[in-house]
């Protein structure tokens, strides 16, 4: 594998942050752009680094393990360089600091915006207009720039002012009311941020469409993606089901929207072993029948079409949880793979760290120990290109780690301009006192 | 629909994929003007068979996931088992600029469409999207959408501690998956543009939700960090610990609210009309996670709540950039007149069945429009045109449809 880096030569100057965002930059610096994270060191952007600037390891254990379960569980002085909920989107990036709500600050920034080729951003609604970053003092900069705004519901109509995270916005996107369990009402079900992860893969398909765009013409142009309208395209089955018949689609639990039956999740012997159990054809019902052996509930003629076993689903649901309930969940799952019936086990984040399977796929790669963290496997790319170096080619940026690339290589400032940007606080490796609380 | 050229204007796919991933990355890229040319098997792509349908009655074309998923492609017809229908396939392939292939890896070996065969025919971009990969112990196995979150994705802390794992709505999963292969089908697109070079470029769907940013990253690198692993919580319902957060009733259904400490409690607390909250001893975080809090929050949030509609919170909401949304059905989400305004759905002119609304563009680009140019194509729709493009006289055309290579 050699160079050939499909971006090769894109810098991206990225004011991205929380997932959304700064996972479509990822996207981007994991196939060769230049990815420059603009971070002020006077200023902290909640859920981008970590939960807090300041952690206590006590603190750090009542937050869900996803947040909250830095190295050894003691997120120590620097925790917004040791996150496990956002480390793994500063891979391949470079971070530099600045503050950019000071004039000299803001014409460092327009310097290296003047060098970009793409600007990225899902701030709150007139963050980056406050600071003086319109996109017509953008362009003044950089005529030709790709710019990537990520507005929750849009930059224009009655809900412009509306804010939230993942969570809010999958609410609007129609996501929360798709799921949960079939006898419980939405308020009962837990945070989850699909659409973080849907939207930035989509601010990454945009950019891309529009770099080819500029390198073919020399045009840049802007991009708007509204996140709750890009998040209503993960559930098209239900959008037009709303538009063409009229009918408000609630959750169906573990059961299918595909006519799938049965299809569920079931318990399998020992604690916390679930199974996920799909017949997608009546064919795989066929080999779920043989594979139990022919049991006399299962040879009811009615169920051998999809139709009768929808007709059926609880009664059947209920015969496959007793003879699911006592067998080995992964003997199961690969006796009936093998049989030809779809099946996988509910793999926590330790059973899938553990996967004989996922060992050995390239998302993940083992990077050495820093002062941060410790020598672990973090996720790369999930794709992998034979002739382009794709993958984790560089460890997660830590705080003002390319500091001296910025201001001296790529802005060519000297010894004495980098020393009086550093003492009037721009050039850092930690956040100031006023976000410290120290 | 716009005929202003879109980003892609000149990329030519060939698309060997079927049912939701692979489709919706070629749609991705369909909708930014690359010509998709999608290749049916003799019967056509399974998702013709999923619904929901157009008012409610089934057929061919009629399937919601369908009409979605293959919008501004073209349909050709061809049997690959077939040397007539093998030998459309190898004039197409040099023709392109990228292949998408969708096969598993047992069929692709069976049809001579595994990504190095492929490649042996042309030297073009293949992008292979498999379940699992190319090798390991799971290489042949089967995914629905539900396996495949179970496995790879978070389902495991999905639900409550007493309850099963719960899987997420629709196919998002699966649709997730084919968004992170048009990413890589773009970069396989610019490393040709840029280096004069093709590659083969290889997703799994397995892969894509292992590194799903909706906590399934953050909860492995959490494991390894800290050998704590992700469960689902004991109790249903919103929590004040680290802040209150969670789904609560109002007048006309649900709305998500977050208002943890900070700004976003202050907000909260200007939202209700309860400036006593921002004293001691609300200003503790601790105060917040007790019962008592709890109780209190309770007692001045829900009736506030209860007398609005979930419109009138969010408005508020709004007013005072709390951090809350209303939960939206997908009738909603059609009626609401904002995005209406905004554009978020389209009107599709479909040959045989009229005009239907169709859910619109994930983004805008100021320059090179997202647009719907074309319905989703019949079965074979553009079998002829295609064969007669690739050099079949009408003789050759129709002898291939006359031995079932092509259709």
């Amino acid at each position: 594998m050699s160079g050939f880096l499909p971006l090769e030569g894109v810098r991206v100057c990225d004011f991205a942050c929380v997932w959304a965002g700064q996972s479509a930059t990822m996207y981007l610096a994991d196939l060769g752009a230049d990815c420059i994270r603009v971070e002020n060191p006077h200023v902290w952007n909640p859920a981008t680094r970590a939960a807090a600037p300041v952690l206590p390891a006590a603190l750090a254990a009542r937050l869900p393990a996803w947040m909250g379960g830095h190295p050894g569980g003691d997120p120590g002085s620097r925790p917004w360089n040791n996150s496990p909920a956002f480390i793994h989107v500063v891979r391949n990036k470079r971070s530099f600091t600045v503050d950019s709500r000071r004039p000299e600050g803001l014409a460092i920034v327009k310097r290296l915006i003047a060098i970009s080729d793409v600007l990225a951003e899902n701030l709150a609604r007139g963050t980056l207009e406050k600071l003086g970053l319109d996109d017509d003092a953008i362009r003044a900069a950089r005529p030709d720039i790709v710019i990537l705004h990520m507005p929750a519901y849009g930059r224009t109509g009655a809900y412009v002012e509306g804010r939230g995270y993942g969570a809010h916005i999958d609410g609007v996107a129609g996501a929360t009311v798709l799921r949960g369990y079939r006898d419980s009402a939405p308020e009962t079900n837990v945070q989850t941020f699909t659409g973080d992860f849907f939207v930035g893969m989509h601010g990454a398909v945009a950019m891309l469409a529009a770099l080819r765009h500029r390198r073919r013409t020399g045009r840049g142009q802007t991009i708007e993606l509204a996140q709750a309208e890009c998040s209503a395209s993960m559930f098209p089955q239900a959008a037009l089901d709303a538009a063409w018949n009229g009918r408000a689609a609630h959750t169906l639990g573990n059961r299918s929207d595909q006519g799938f039956a049965p299809n569920g999740v079931f318990a399998a012997r020992g604690e916390e072993r679930w199974l996920a159990l799909s017949c997608r054809s009546d064919a795989e019902w066929a080999a779920l029948v043989e594979h139990m052996g022919r049991p006399a509930w299962a040879l009811d003629p009615a169920y051998a079409a999809v139709a009768g076993r929808l007709a059926a689903e609880d009664r059947i649901e209920a015969e496959l949880a007793a003879w699911i309930a006592a067998r080995d969940r992964d003997e199961l799952f690969r006796d009936l793979q093998a049989a030809g019936v779809t099946a996988g086990p509910v793999l926590s984040a330790r059973d899938a760290a553990e996967d004989p399977h996922a060992r050995q796929s390239p998302v993940w790669r083992r990077l050495e120990a820093t002062e941060d963290y410790p020598a672990a496997e973090f996720p790369a790319p999930s794709f992998t290109f034979s002739r382009s170096d794709v993958t984790l080619r560089t460890p997660p940026a830590l705080l003002g780690e390319h500091n001296d690339y910025v201001y001296r290589e790529l802005l060519g400032l000297d010894d004495e301009e980098c020393a009086r940007l550093e003492a009037a606080g721009h050039i850092a490796t930690t956040y100031g006192p006023e976000v410290l609380g120290r | 629909m716009a005929e202003a050229a879109g980003a892609l204007d000149g990329v030519t796919v060939v698309d060997l994929t079927a049912h939701v991933a692979g489709p919706y990355a070629t749609k991705l890229l369909a909708d930014l003007g690359a010509r998709v040319v999608k290749i049916e098997r003799p019967g056509g792509d399974p998702a013709r068979a999923l619904g929901p349908w157009l008012d409610d009655e089934p057929g061919p074309d009629r399937g919601g996931a369908w009409q979605f998923l293959n919008t501004n492609k073209e349909s050709i017809v061809l049997d690959l088992k077939t040397a007539g229908g093998r030998g459309a396939l190898e004039r197409l392939l040099p023709r392109a600029s990228l292949v998408v292939v969708g096969h598993a890896p047992a069929v692709a070996e069976r049809l001579g469409t595994a990504p190095d065969a492929l490649r042996a025919v042309a030297d073009v971009n293949v992008l292979s999207i498999t379940n699992f990969g190319w090798s390991g112990p799971y290489r042949d196995y089967a995914l629905s959408e539900t396996a495949l979150y179970a496995m790879g994705g978070e389902m495991f802390s999905h639900g409550t501690a007493d309850r099963e794992p719960l899987k997420l709505g629709g196919t998002v999963s699966l649709l997730q998956c084919g968004a992170m292969a048009a990413i890589a089908a773009l970069g396989a697109v610019h490393a040709g543009e840029v280096h004069g070079i093709a590659q083969r470029v290889d997703v799994s769907l397995f892969d894509v939700q292992l590194n799903s940013v909706d906590r399934r990253s953050s909860t492995i690198l959490a494991w390894r960090f800290s050998g704590r692993v992700n469960e689902r919580p004991a109790a249903a319902g919103p929590s004040t610990a680290g802040g209150l957060a969670g789904v609560f009733p109002c007048a006309d259904g649900y709305v998500e609210l977050t208002a943890s400490a900070g700004p976003y409690w202050r907000r909260f607390a200007e939202m209700i009309g309860r400036p006593d909250f921002l004293e001691p001893p609300w200003t503790d975080p601790a105060w917040l996670a007790t019962p008592e809090a709890r109780a209190e929050i309770d007692l001045a949030l829900v009736p506030w709540l209860l007398e609005r509609t979930r419109a009138q919170v969010w408005e508020a909401a709004r007013e005072c950039h709390a951090i809350l949304a209303p939960l939206f059905t997908a009738a909603d989400l059609y009626a609401d007149p904002v995005f209406r305004e905004r554009g978020l759905w389209e009107r599709v002119e479909h040959e045989t069945l009229g005009a239907f609304p169709m859910l619109g563009r994930p983004y805008l680009l100021g320059e090179t429009p997202w647009a719907i140019r074309r319905a989703a194509p019949r079965l074979g729709q553009d079998t002829d045109a295609i064969l007669a493009e690739l050099g079949y006289d009408r003789a050759a055309r129709d002898e291939l449809r006359r031995t079932g290579a092509a259709a």
